[in-house]
Protein backbone atom coordinates (compact mmCIF):
# COMPACT_ATOMS: atom_id res chain seq x y z
CA UNK A 1 0.00 0.00 0.00
CA UNK A 2 2.80 2.15 0.88
CA UNK A 3 4.32 1.55 -2.11
CA UNK A 4 1.43 2.45 -4.36
CA UNK A 5 1.37 5.73 -2.41
CA UNK A 6 4.93 6.81 -2.67
CA UNK A 7 4.44 8.11 -6.62
CA UNK A 8 1.13 10.63 -5.43
CA UNK A 9 3.11 11.37 -2.28
CA UNK A 10 6.46 12.47 -4.52
CA UNK A 11 4.19 14.26 -6.84
CA UNK A 12 2.33 16.20 -3.95
CA UNK A 13 5.42 17.23 -2.28
CA UNK A 14 6.86 17.98 -6.39
CA UNK A 15 3.69 20.44 -6.36
CA UNK A 16 3.59 21.50 -3.01
CA UNK A 17 7.62 23.04 -3.70
CA UNK A 18 6.07 24.58 -6.70
CA UNK A 19 4.23 26.81 -4.46
CA UNK A 20 6.75 27.85 -2.36
CA UNK A 21 8.43 30.92 -3.32
CA UNK A 22 11.87 32.42 -1.73
CA UNK A 23 12.62 35.14 -3.55
CA UNK A 24 16.21 35.81 -4.85
CA UNK A 25 16.27 38.86 -2.66
CA UNK A 26 15.51 36.70 0.44
CA UNK A 27 18.21 34.12 -0.37
CA UNK A 28 21.62 35.38 1.18
CA UNK A 29 21.37 33.18 4.37
CA UNK A 30 20.29 30.20 2.03
CA UNK A 31 23.37 31.02 0.04
CA UNK A 32 25.48 31.28 3.20
CA UNK A 33 28.61 28.34 3.19
CA UNK A 34 27.50 27.28 6.62
CA UNK A 35 23.39 26.66 5.30
CA UNK A 36 24.63 24.49 2.02
CA UNK A 37 24.41 20.51 1.84
CA UNK A 38 27.90 19.98 -0.03
CA UNK A 39 29.75 23.08 0.97
CA UNK A 40 32.48 21.00 1.26
CA UNK A 41 32.64 18.17 -0.73
CA UNK A 42 35.88 16.76 -0.23
CA UNK A 43 35.86 16.92 3.55
CA UNK A 44 32.80 15.10 3.34
CA UNK A 45 33.74 12.73 0.70
CA UNK A 46 36.72 11.98 3.29
CA UNK A 47 34.63 11.63 6.07
CA UNK A 48 32.22 9.14 4.19
CA UNK A 49 35.51 7.36 3.32
CA UNK A 50 36.80 6.82 6.72
CA UNK A 51 32.82 5.59 7.75
CA UNK A 52 32.11 3.25 5.40
CA UNK A 53 35.24 1.39 5.73
CA UNK A 54 33.59 0.55 9.41
CA UNK A 55 30.49 0.78 8.79
CA UNK A 56 28.52 -2.22 6.94
CA UNK A 57 26.40 0.76 5.46
CA UNK A 58 26.59 3.14 2.92
CA UNK A 59 24.68 5.94 0.58
CA UNK A 60 22.47 9.34 1.70
CA UNK A 61 25.34 11.49 0.20
CA UNK A 62 27.40 9.78 -3.06
CA UNK A 63 27.67 6.64 -4.96
CA UNK A 64 31.26 7.11 -6.60
CA UNK A 65 33.44 4.36 -6.25
CA UNK A 66 37.50 4.29 -6.21
CA UNK A 67 38.84 1.37 -4.38
CA UNK A 68 38.73 -1.23 -1.30
CA UNK A 69 40.38 0.65 1.57
CA UNK A 70 39.45 -2.36 2.79
CA UNK A 71 42.06 -3.19 5.64
CA UNK B 1 42.24 42.26 -22.12
CA UNK B 2 41.99 39.81 -19.04
CA UNK B 3 45.14 38.67 -17.24
CA UNK B 4 46.48 35.59 -17.55
CA UNK B 5 48.07 34.87 -14.55
CA UNK B 6 45.12 33.25 -12.70
CA UNK B 7 44.88 30.74 -15.57
CA UNK B 8 48.69 29.78 -15.52
CA UNK B 9 49.05 29.56 -11.80
CA UNK B 10 46.03 27.03 -11.78
CA UNK B 11 48.05 25.37 -14.52
CA UNK B 12 51.32 25.52 -12.48
CA UNK B 13 48.78 23.54 -9.64
CA UNK B 14 47.31 20.95 -11.93
CA UNK B 15 51.27 19.71 -12.67
CA UNK B 16 51.77 19.68 -8.87
CA UNK B 17 54.03 22.67 -8.94
CA UNK B 18 52.00 24.54 -6.25
CA UNK B 19 49.31 23.04 -3.63
CA UNK B 20 46.72 25.28 -3.71
CA UNK B 21 45.39 28.10 -6.13
CA UNK B 22 42.46 29.22 -6.93
CA UNK B 23 42.14 31.70 -10.36
CA UNK B 24 39.90 34.18 -10.86
CA UNK B 25 38.60 36.49 -13.88
CA UNK B 26 35.26 37.35 -14.90
CA UNK B 27 33.70 33.74 -16.34
CA UNK B 28 37.33 31.72 -15.74
CA UNK B 29 37.40 30.76 -12.46
CA UNK B 30 40.05 28.11 -11.08
CA UNK B 31 40.06 26.52 -7.79
CA UNK B 32 42.77 24.38 -6.04
CA UNK B 33 42.37 22.27 -2.41
CA UNK B 34 44.94 20.33 -0.80
CA UNK B 35 43.69 17.88 2.25
CA UNK B 36 45.38 15.41 4.90
CA UNK B 37 43.84 13.28 7.04
CA UNK B 38 45.02 11.07 10.08
CA UNK B 39 43.43 8.12 10.70
CA UNK B 40 44.67 6.12 14.04
CA UNK B 41 43.14 3.47 16.36
CA UNK B 42 44.44 0.54 18.33
CA UNK B 43 41.76 -1.61 19.38
CA UNK B 44 42.61 -4.99 20.74
CA UNK B 45 45.15 -6.75 19.14
CA UNK B 46 44.92 -4.21 16.22
CA UNK B 47 46.08 -1.15 15.32
CA UNK B 48 45.69 0.87 12.01
CA UNK B 49 47.20 4.35 10.79
CA UNK B 50 46.14 5.82 7.99
CA UNK B 51 47.62 9.26 6.28
CA UNK B 52 45.12 10.27 3.36
CA UNK B 53 46.63 13.06 1.40
CA UNK B 54 44.94 14.85 -1.29
CA UNK B 55 45.27 18.07 -3.93
CA UNK B 56 42.89 18.65 -6.27
CA UNK B 57 42.46 21.26 -9.20
CA UNK B 58 39.26 22.54 -10.29
CA UNK B 59 38.97 24.93 -13.53
CA UNK B 60 36.30 26.57 -15.03
CA UNK B 61 37.29 27.96 -18.34
CA UNK B 62 34.59 29.46 -19.69
CA UNK B 63 30.77 30.11 -18.43
CA UNK B 64 29.53 26.39 -19.45
CA UNK B 65 32.44 24.42 -19.07
CA UNK B 66 34.09 23.22 -15.65
CA UNK B 67 37.05 20.84 -15.37
CA UNK B 68 38.73 18.57 -12.14
CA UNK B 69 41.56 17.08 -11.34
CA UNK B 70 42.37 15.19 -7.92
CA UNK B 71 44.72 12.85 -6.39
CA UNK B 72 44.77 11.22 -3.24
CA UNK B 73 46.00 8.56 -1.42
CA UNK B 74 46.02 5.98 1.85
CA UNK B 75 48.93 5.40 2.82
CA UNK B 76 48.73 2.24 5.59
CA UNK B 77 50.45 0.97 8.45
CA UNK B 78 49.29 -1.89 11.05
CA UNK B 79 47.91 -5.15 11.98
CA UNK B 80 44.66 -6.31 11.39
CA UNK B 81 43.01 -9.88 12.03
CA UNK B 82 44.44 -12.41 9.95
CA UNK B 83 42.51 -15.74 11.51
CA UNK B 84 39.54 -14.94 13.73
CA UNK B 85 37.97 -17.52 15.91
CA UNK B 86 35.22 -17.45 18.17
CA UNK B 87 35.16 -17.37 22.35
CA UNK B 88 33.28 -21.61 21.67
CA UNK B 89 36.33 -22.80 19.65
CA UNK B 90 38.92 -20.55 22.36
CA UNK B 91 37.11 -22.81 25.07
CA UNK B 92 37.88 -26.40 23.43
CA UNK B 93 41.16 -25.02 22.59
CA UNK B 94 42.72 -23.48 25.89
CA UNK B 95 46.34 -23.95 25.74
CA UNK B 96 46.01 -22.47 21.67
CA UNK B 97 46.20 -18.73 20.88
CA UNK B 98 43.51 -19.51 17.96
CA UNK B 99 43.44 -15.70 16.73
CA UNK B 100 46.34 -14.10 15.08
CA UNK B 101 46.88 -11.09 13.47
CA UNK B 102 49.35 -9.66 10.59
CA UNK B 103 50.87 -6.30 9.61
CA UNK B 104 49.54 -4.49 7.00
CA UNK B 105 51.27 -1.74 4.48
CA UNK B 106 49.61 -0.59 1.91
CA UNK B 107 49.34 2.18 -1.01
CA UNK B 108 45.96 3.45 -2.22
CA UNK B 109 46.48 5.77 -5.28
CA UNK B 110 43.02 7.30 -6.60
CA UNK B 111 43.11 9.89 -9.62
CA UNK B 112 40.03 11.48 -10.41
CA UNK B 113 38.91 13.38 -13.46
CA UNK B 114 35.66 15.25 -14.15
CA UNK B 115 34.09 17.52 -16.70
CA UNK B 116 31.10 19.46 -16.48
CA UNK B 117 28.66 20.81 -18.93
CA UNK B 118 26.50 23.52 -18.00
CA UNK B 119 23.49 24.92 -19.64
CA UNK B 120 21.41 27.66 -17.64
CA UNK B 121 19.83 25.31 -14.94
CA UNK B 122 21.49 22.33 -16.29
CA UNK B 123 24.59 20.94 -15.24
CA UNK B 124 25.81 17.34 -16.40
CA UNK B 125 28.77 15.63 -14.73
CA UNK B 126 30.90 12.96 -15.86
CA UNK B 127 33.82 11.81 -13.98
CA UNK B 128 36.21 8.96 -13.99
CA UNK B 129 38.02 7.41 -11.14
CA UNK B 130 41.28 5.00 -11.33
CA UNK B 131 42.40 3.84 -7.89
CA UNK B 132 45.22 1.36 -7.32
CA UNK B 133 46.66 -1.18 -4.72
CA UNK B 134 49.15 -3.61 -4.54
CA UNK B 135 46.45 -5.61 -4.37
CA UNK B 136 43.35 -4.44 -5.67
CA UNK B 137 42.37 -2.27 -8.69
CA UNK B 138 39.33 0.03 -9.60
CA UNK B 139 38.18 1.63 -12.88
CA UNK B 140 34.82 3.89 -11.90
CA UNK B 141 32.71 6.21 -13.75
CA UNK B 142 30.01 8.79 -12.64
CA UNK B 143 27.86 10.76 -14.59
CA UNK B 144 25.56 13.03 -13.06
CA UNK B 145 22.92 15.59 -14.30
CA UNK B 146 21.37 18.23 -12.05
CA UNK B 147 18.94 21.05 -12.51
CA UNK B 148 17.35 23.99 -10.57
CA UNK B 149 13.74 24.62 -10.95
CA UNK B 150 11.36 27.13 -9.72
CA UNK B 151 13.00 29.78 -9.49
CA UNK B 152 16.29 28.01 -7.91
CA UNK B 153 14.29 26.91 -5.00
CA UNK B 154 14.16 23.47 -6.36
CA UNK B 155 17.48 21.18 -7.09
CA UNK B 156 16.74 17.87 -8.91
CA UNK B 157 19.95 15.67 -9.16
CA UNK B 158 20.30 11.89 -10.24
CA UNK B 159 23.58 10.10 -10.99
CA UNK B 160 24.71 7.15 -11.83
CA UNK B 161 28.33 5.45 -10.86
CA UNK B 162 29.71 2.18 -12.33
CA UNK B 163 32.90 0.62 -11.31
CA UNK B 164 34.63 -2.59 -12.57
CA UNK B 165 37.25 -3.67 -9.62
CA UNK B 166 39.51 -6.17 -9.35
CA UNK B 167 40.44 -8.27 -6.04
CA UNK B 168 44.18 -9.78 -6.15
CA UNK B 169 43.67 -13.53 -4.69
CA UNK B 170 44.85 -17.00 -4.53
CA UNK B 171 44.81 -19.67 -6.82
CA UNK B 172 42.28 -22.21 -4.91
CA UNK B 173 41.69 -25.38 -6.23
CA UNK B 174 38.52 -25.72 -8.59
CA UNK B 175 37.05 -28.68 -6.66
CA UNK B 176 38.02 -26.76 -3.24
CA UNK B 177 34.91 -26.67 -1.12
CA UNK B 178 34.97 -23.49 -0.06
CA UNK B 179 35.82 -24.38 3.57
CA UNK B 180 38.90 -25.64 2.17
CA UNK B 181 39.97 -22.38 0.62
CA UNK B 182 43.25 -20.67 1.97
CA UNK B 183 43.64 -16.86 2.55
CA UNK B 184 46.05 -14.96 0.80
CA UNK B 185 49.23 -14.64 2.32
CA UNK B 186 50.36 -11.02 1.24
CA UNK B 187 50.57 -9.03 -2.14
CA UNK B 188 53.68 -10.82 -3.34
CA UNK B 189 52.83 -11.33 -7.22
CA UNK B 190 49.43 -9.46 -7.50
CA UNK B 191 48.74 -8.48 -10.96
CA UNK B 192 51.69 -10.23 -12.37
CA UNK B 193 52.05 -13.61 -14.28
CA UNK B 194 52.26 -15.21 -11.36
CA UNK B 195 50.80 -18.64 -10.87
CA UNK B 196 49.98 -18.69 -7.61
CA UNK B 197 47.78 -15.78 -7.61
CA UNK B 198 44.66 -14.65 -9.39
CA UNK B 199 42.53 -11.70 -9.85
CA UNK B 200 38.67 -11.67 -9.12
CA UNK B 201 36.22 -9.74 -10.25
CA UNK B 202 33.92 -7.12 -8.45
CA UNK B 203 31.29 -4.98 -9.72
CA UNK B 204 29.22 -2.36 -8.56
CA UNK B 205 26.22 -0.13 -9.61
CA UNK B 206 25.38 2.42 -8.30
CA UNK B 207 21.97 4.52 -8.42
CA UNK B 208 21.47 8.11 -6.72
CA UNK B 209 18.58 10.99 -6.89
CA UNK B 210 18.25 13.82 -4.62
CA UNK B 211 15.94 16.24 -4.31
CA UNK B 212 17.03 19.85 -2.25
CA UNK B 213 14.21 22.21 -1.47
CA UNK B 214 14.50 25.95 0.46
CA UNK B 215 11.26 26.14 1.67
CA UNK B 216 11.75 29.39 3.75
CA UNK B 217 14.45 32.59 3.84
CA UNK B 218 15.99 30.45 6.39
CA UNK B 219 15.04 26.31 6.30
CA UNK B 220 16.12 24.14 3.34
CA UNK B 221 16.11 20.30 3.36
CA UNK B 222 17.13 17.68 1.09
CA UNK B 223 16.48 14.04 0.30
CA UNK B 224 18.54 11.20 -1.17
CA UNK B 225 17.35 8.27 -2.10
CA UNK B 226 20.73 5.56 -2.62
CA UNK B 227 20.82 1.97 -4.42
CA UNK B 228 23.90 0.06 -5.14
CA UNK B 229 24.50 -3.69 -6.49
CA UNK B 230 27.71 -5.44 -5.93
CA UNK B 231 28.28 -8.72 -7.89
CA UNK B 232 31.65 -10.53 -7.15
CA UNK B 233 34.25 -11.38 -4.73
CA UNK B 234 33.50 -9.05 -1.36
CA UNK B 235 34.98 -10.95 1.05
CA UNK B 236 38.80 -10.01 2.68
CA UNK B 237 41.33 -12.15 0.73
CA UNK B 238 43.87 -12.04 3.72
CA UNK B 239 41.46 -13.55 6.43
CA UNK B 240 41.07 -17.05 7.34
CA UNK B 241 37.60 -17.87 9.98
CA UNK B 242 37.85 -20.93 12.20
CA UNK B 243 35.23 -22.90 10.88
CA UNK B 244 35.87 -26.65 12.60
CA UNK B 245 37.83 -28.10 14.97
CA UNK B 246 41.54 -27.24 13.16
CA UNK B 247 40.13 -25.88 10.22
CA UNK B 248 40.57 -22.60 8.99
CA UNK B 249 39.10 -21.03 6.01
CA UNK B 250 39.21 -18.44 3.67
CA UNK B 251 36.27 -15.54 4.73
CA UNK B 252 33.45 -16.52 2.69
CA UNK B 253 30.49 -14.00 1.79
CA UNK B 254 27.79 -14.07 -0.78
CA UNK B 255 28.50 -12.99 -4.25
CA UNK B 256 25.43 -10.43 -4.72
CA UNK B 257 24.34 -7.52 -2.40
CA UNK B 258 21.83 -4.81 -3.49
CA UNK B 259 21.55 -1.94 -0.86
CA UNK B 260 19.11 1.10 -0.37
CA UNK B 261 19.66 3.91 1.53
CA UNK B 262 17.78 6.88 2.32
CA UNK B 263 18.31 10.03 3.86
CA UNK B 264 16.78 13.04 5.03
CA UNK B 265 18.37 16.75 5.85
CA UNK B 266 17.28 19.95 7.29
CA UNK B 267 19.74 23.12 7.66
CA UNK B 268 17.90 25.99 9.73
CA UNK B 269 19.62 29.09 10.10
CA UNK B 270 19.69 30.67 13.27
CA UNK B 271 19.28 34.69 12.64
CA UNK B 272 20.30 35.82 16.34
CA UNK B 273 23.58 33.99 16.27
CA UNK B 274 24.22 33.82 12.75
CA UNK B 275 24.71 30.32 12.89
CA UNK B 276 23.04 26.92 11.53
CA UNK B 277 21.77 23.63 12.90
CA UNK B 278 21.99 20.86 10.43
CA UNK B 279 20.51 17.46 11.10
CA UNK B 280 20.37 14.56 8.91
CA UNK B 281 18.66 11.20 9.59
CA UNK B 282 19.36 7.88 7.00
CA UNK B 283 17.59 4.39 7.17
CA UNK B 284 19.77 1.23 5.54
CA UNK B 285 19.13 -1.66 4.56
CA UNK B 286 20.38 -4.22 2.58
CA UNK B 287 19.85 -7.93 1.08
CA UNK B 288 22.41 -9.66 3.93
CA UNK B 289 19.82 -8.24 6.09
CA UNK B 290 22.14 -5.67 7.50
CA UNK B 291 20.09 -2.98 8.88
CA UNK B 292 21.32 0.55 10.31
CA UNK B 293 20.29 3.73 11.57
CA UNK B 294 22.26 7.16 11.47
CA UNK B 295 21.24 10.22 13.50
CA UNK B 296 23.87 13.54 13.02
CA UNK B 297 23.36 16.52 14.41
CA UNK B 298 25.99 19.48 13.60
CA UNK B 299 25.60 23.28 14.79
CA UNK B 300 27.78 25.71 13.18
CA UNK B 301 28.41 29.29 14.27
CA UNK B 302 30.53 32.61 12.74
CA UNK B 303 32.88 34.58 15.10
CA UNK B 304 33.58 37.49 13.39
CA UNK B 305 33.65 37.62 9.62
CA UNK B 306 36.39 35.09 8.66
CA UNK B 307 36.14 32.38 11.48
CA UNK B 308 33.38 29.58 11.70
CA UNK B 309 33.18 26.84 13.71
CA UNK B 310 30.88 23.56 14.24
CA UNK B 311 30.22 20.77 16.83
CA UNK B 312 28.88 17.70 15.37
CA UNK B 313 27.26 14.70 16.98
CA UNK B 314 26.67 11.32 15.32
CA UNK B 315 24.83 8.31 16.57
CA UNK B 316 24.75 5.15 14.30
CA UNK B 317 23.74 1.71 14.75
CA UNK B 318 23.62 -1.48 12.63
CA UNK B 319 22.12 -4.71 12.75
CA UNK B 320 24.75 -7.65 11.79
CA UNK B 321 24.57 -9.35 8.91
CA UNK B 322 21.89 -12.27 8.39
CA UNK B 323 25.22 -14.78 8.22
CA UNK B 324 27.35 -13.15 10.72
CA UNK B 325 28.23 -15.57 13.51
CA UNK B 326 30.82 -14.93 16.25
CA UNK B 327 31.67 -18.37 16.11
CA UNK B 328 31.06 -20.89 12.81
CA UNK B 329 32.11 -23.98 14.69
CA UNK B 330 29.46 -26.62 15.83
CA UNK B 331 27.96 -27.38 12.38
CA UNK B 332 28.47 -30.51 10.61
CA UNK B 333 31.24 -32.44 11.17
CA UNK B 334 34.08 -32.67 10.21
CA UNK B 335 34.32 -29.64 7.93
CA UNK B 336 31.39 -27.23 9.47
CA UNK B 337 30.60 -24.53 9.66
CA UNK B 338 27.32 -23.33 10.97
CA UNK B 339 25.71 -21.84 7.64
CA UNK B 340 26.57 -21.15 4.55
CA UNK B 341 28.97 -18.03 4.46
CA UNK B 342 31.45 -17.06 7.53
CA UNK B 343 32.89 -13.68 8.18
CA UNK B 344 35.07 -12.22 10.67
CA UNK B 345 34.62 -8.57 9.55
CA UNK B 346 33.26 -6.51 12.42
CA UNK B 347 31.67 -4.45 10.16
CA UNK B 348 29.17 -7.11 9.64
CA UNK B 349 28.51 -7.96 13.44
CA UNK B 350 25.86 -5.65 15.15
CA UNK B 351 27.15 -2.67 16.84
CA UNK B 352 26.72 0.60 17.79
CA UNK B 353 29.26 3.75 17.42
CA UNK B 354 28.86 7.29 18.97
CA UNK B 355 31.11 10.25 17.10
CA UNK B 356 32.12 13.47 18.48
CA UNK B 357 33.81 16.21 16.26
CA UNK B 358 34.93 19.66 16.15
CA UNK B 359 35.62 21.93 12.94
CA UNK B 360 36.91 25.33 12.70
CA UNK B 361 37.50 27.29 9.74
CA UNK B 362 38.88 30.09 8.76
CA UNK B 363 39.00 32.77 5.38
CA UNK B 364 41.22 35.07 4.67
CA UNK B 365 39.91 37.88 2.47
CA UNK B 366 41.54 40.85 1.74
CA UNK B 367 40.08 44.66 2.15
CA UNK B 368 41.13 45.75 -1.32
CA UNK B 369 43.77 44.00 -3.20
CA UNK B 370 44.67 40.38 -3.24
CA UNK B 371 46.73 38.26 -0.80
CA UNK B 372 50.79 37.99 -1.54
CA UNK B 373 49.56 40.10 -4.96
CA UNK B 374 47.76 36.72 -6.17
CA UNK B 375 45.51 35.37 -3.84
CA UNK B 376 41.63 36.70 -4.18
CA UNK B 377 41.04 34.74 -0.40
CA UNK B 378 42.20 32.00 1.03
CA UNK B 379 40.54 29.03 3.34
CA UNK B 380 42.23 27.48 5.91
CA UNK B 381 40.33 24.67 8.38
CA UNK B 382 40.96 21.70 9.98
CA UNK B 383 38.65 18.78 12.06
CA UNK B 384 39.11 16.85 14.70
CA UNK B 385 36.82 13.57 15.16
CA UNK B 386 36.19 10.71 17.88
CA UNK B 387 34.37 7.81 17.04
CA UNK B 388 33.69 5.09 19.10
CA UNK B 389 32.36 1.84 18.46
CA UNK B 390 30.60 -0.69 20.81
CA UNK B 391 30.24 -4.32 19.36
CA UNK B 392 27.72 -6.48 20.51
CA UNK B 393 29.03 -10.13 19.63
CA UNK B 394 32.46 -9.51 17.91
CA UNK B 395 34.99 -10.94 19.95
CA UNK B 396 38.18 -11.86 19.37
CA UNK B 397 38.92 -15.63 20.73
CA UNK B 398 36.19 -14.57 23.11
CA UNK B 399 37.76 -11.38 23.78
CA UNK B 400 35.94 -8.50 23.48
CA UNK B 401 37.07 -5.41 21.67
CA UNK B 402 37.97 -3.05 23.85
CA UNK B 403 39.39 0.40 23.58
CA UNK B 404 37.72 0.66 19.75
CA UNK B 405 37.90 4.00 19.52
CA UNK B 406 39.38 5.96 16.45
CA UNK B 407 40.67 9.41 16.13
CA UNK B 408 40.33 11.40 12.99
CA UNK B 409 42.19 14.92 12.28
CA UNK B 410 41.85 16.56 9.36
CA UNK B 411 43.65 19.95 7.34
CA UNK B 412 42.33 21.49 4.30
CA UNK B 413 44.13 24.49 2.58
CA UNK B 414 42.68 26.64 -0.34
CA UNK B 415 43.25 29.73 -1.83
CA UNK B 416 41.73 31.75 -4.65
CA UNK B 417 43.57 34.29 -7.30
Amino acid sequence: MARALAPFALLALTWTSACVTVRPVERARLADPIMQFDGDPVAAARARHVLENREGSMGGAGVAGGGCGCN
Amino acid sequence: MRSRGPLLAASLAAAGCVSSVEASAAAQTATAETTHTLYAESPTRTRMLVYTPGGSVKVDPTGWLGLRVAYEADVVSGATVAVKAGGAYQRNNPAADVVTTASVRDLRSLATGAVSLRHEDVTFTTSYAYSTERDYRSHSINPAIRTDVYGHNTQLEISWAKSIDEVCDRVQGTSDAVTRRRALEDATGCFTKDPLRTGRDLGVDGFQGSWSQSWTPILATQIVYTAQLIHGFQSNPYRSVIVAQGLRAQEHHPEDRARHALAVRANLYLKPIKGALRLMLRAYRDTWDLRSGTAELEFERYFGEALRASLRGRIYRQSGALFFSDDYTGGDPPAGPKGAYFSGDRELSPFTSALGGVRATYTFRPREGRLLGLARDARASGTLDVIGFSYDEFTLGGAPIENARALVAGLSLAASF
